[in-house]
C-alpha cells in the first residue's frame, strides 16, 4: 500500500488545524479509509485531547524516531470508527526532537500500512512547521476570514510553493454567512481572490464544534451540524470525489434548532 | 475608491454605526500582500523614489511632494507603480549630462 500524506497547516494558530486534521481523518475513516493521524505540534500536544483519546496513550513520536518503541506501538486505536489510528506528540519535548527526515523516514514507513497519513502541523514557519512539510503529497492550509490570518495563510502558501509542495489548498474555516452578507466579513471569493489558491472545503462557524471538543467528540461523527456536513465533504473530495465546493447558506432559526447535536 | 484610512470611520459611518468592513479588509490584504511576496525591506521604497526624483529632475521639472512609489497587486503578482507629477514648466533648462553619456 501506498498513503498519501497530507499536512495540515495554516501560519497563524488558533484557526482550527486541529480540528480540521481531527474531523478529516474521522470522516477519511468512515468512508472505509486506513486512515493515520500525526500530531506534528512536539511540545503542545492537541490532536489526542481533540479526539478523546488523551488517556490512551502509552509512546509517542519522539519515542519512535529515538527507538524506544516500534511504531506500531505508539499507535493509539480509535474505536468509534473503522480504521483509524493517532500517532501522538511528545508533550515534554521541543519541535527540534523530531527532524524532517525522521518525520520523512516514520511517513514513509506509516505510507506502507495506511492510506491516508494526516500531520497536524505547528503554527508558525519554523522547525516544526519544516518538519511537517517534508513529507507532504499534499498541503491544506486553514485560514478564517481575518486579515491576520489570509496574511500569514498567504505566506505559508509561499513557503509550501518554494519547497515544490504546491499548489496548496486553501481550507476557509470560520466563516459566519449573515456576516459575510452584511459584508462585516470577508467571503471566500474574497479570500480565494486575494490568495490566488484554490478552495477545498469553506467550514461555517459552528457552536457543536466547541461542545465536540469540550466532549473529545470529532464533530463528524455527528452528522446533522453544518461544520461535520462540510468536513465529511472535505473528506470526500480529497478522495477525488467532484463535490462542489459552496459557501455555506445562513440556516433560519429552526434549523438552527435541529442542526444541533 | 475612496478607501479609508485604517481605523477611520466616515461620518455616515459614525452616525449609522456602519460594520461593512469587508471591502476596507479586502483592501488592506492586496496592500500588504503586495509587499510581503516581493520581499520589500521597509524604506526601501523611499530610496527608490529619491532615486526616480533624481534621475528624471535632470530632464524634467518633478512635483517633488507629489511623487508616489507604491507596490500593488496586479494578477496576483507585486507591481511597482510610480507617479511623478510635473511642474508644466517644460524641460530643465540647462540639463545637466546623466551619468550614463558623460564618459
Amino acid at each position: 500500500m501506498t498513503g498519501m500524506v497530507i499536512t495540515i497547516t495554516s501560519g497563524k494558530g488558533g484557526v482550527g488545524k486541529t480540528t480540521a486534521t481531527a474531523n478529516i481523518g474521522v470522516a477519511l475513516a468512515m468512508l472505509g479509509q486506513k486512515v493515520v493521524v500525526v500530531d506534528g505540534d512536539i511540545g503542545l500536544r492537541n490532536l489526542d485531547i481533540v479526539m478523546g483519546l488523551e488517556n490512551r496513550i502509552v509512546y509517542d513520536i519522539v519515542d519512535v524516531v529515538e527507538d524506544r518503541c516500534r511504531l506500531r506501538q505508539a499507535l493509539v486505536r480509535d474505536k468509534r470508527v473503522g480504521e483509524l489510528y493517532l500517532l501522538p506528540a511528545a508533550q515534554t519535548r521541543d519541535k527540534s526532537a523530531v527532524s524532517p527526515e525522521q518525520m520523512v523516514r516514520v511517513c514513509k514507513e506509516l505510507c506502507e500500512e495506511f492510506d491516508c497519513v494526516l500531520i497536524d502541523s505547528p503554527a508558525g514557519i519554523e522547525h516544526g512547521f519544516q518538519t511537517a512539510l517534508a513529507p507532504a503529497h499534499k498541503v491544506l492550509v486553514v485560514t478564517n476570514p481575518e486579515v491576520s490570518a489570509v496574511r500569514d495563510a498567504d505566506r505559508v502558501i509561499g513557503i509550501i510553493e518554494s519547497q515544490g509542495k504546491g499548489p496548496a489548498q486553501l481550507l476557509v474555516n470560520r466563516i459566519v454567512p449573515a456576516r459575510v452578507r452584511k459584508q462585516e466579513m470577508l467571503s471566500t471569493e474574497d479570500i480565494s481572490e486575494v490568495l490566488s489558491t484554490s478552495i477545498i472545503g469553506i467550514v461555517p462557524e459552528d457552536e457543536a464544534i466547541l461542545t465536540a471538543s469540550n466532549r473529545g467528540l470529532p464533530i463528524v461523527l455527528n452528522g446533522k451540524t453544518p461544520a461535520g456536513q462540510e468536513f465529511m465533504r472535505i473528506a470526500r473530495r480529497l478522495l477525488g470525489e467532484p463535490i462542489p465546493v459552496r459557501p455555506p447558506v445562513e440556516l433560519s432559526w429552526w434549523q438552527r434548532l435541529f442542526a444541533r447535536e | 475608491m475612496a478607501i479609508l484610512e485604517p481605523g477611520k470611520m466616515s461620518p455616515w459611518e459614525r452616525l449609522f454605526g456602519s460594520r461593512r468592513s469587508a471591502g476596507i479588509a479586502k483592501q488592506r490584504l492586496h496592500d500588504v500582500l503586495a509587499h510581503d511576496r516581493a520581499e520589500i525591506p521597509p524604506g526601501m521604497l523611499a530610496l527608490i523614489k529619491d532615486d526616480i526624483v533624481a534621475v528624471v529632475s535632470q530632464r524634467l521639472n518633478v512635483d517633488r511632494d507629489g511623487v508616489t512609489v507604491n507596490v500593488m497587486l496586479h494578477d496576483s503578482r507585486s507591481q511597482l507603480c510610480v507617479n511623478v507629477p510635473l511642474l508644466n514648466s517644460g524641460p530643465v533648462r540647462s540639463p545637466a549630462t546623466p551619468p550614463s553619456l558623460a564618459a
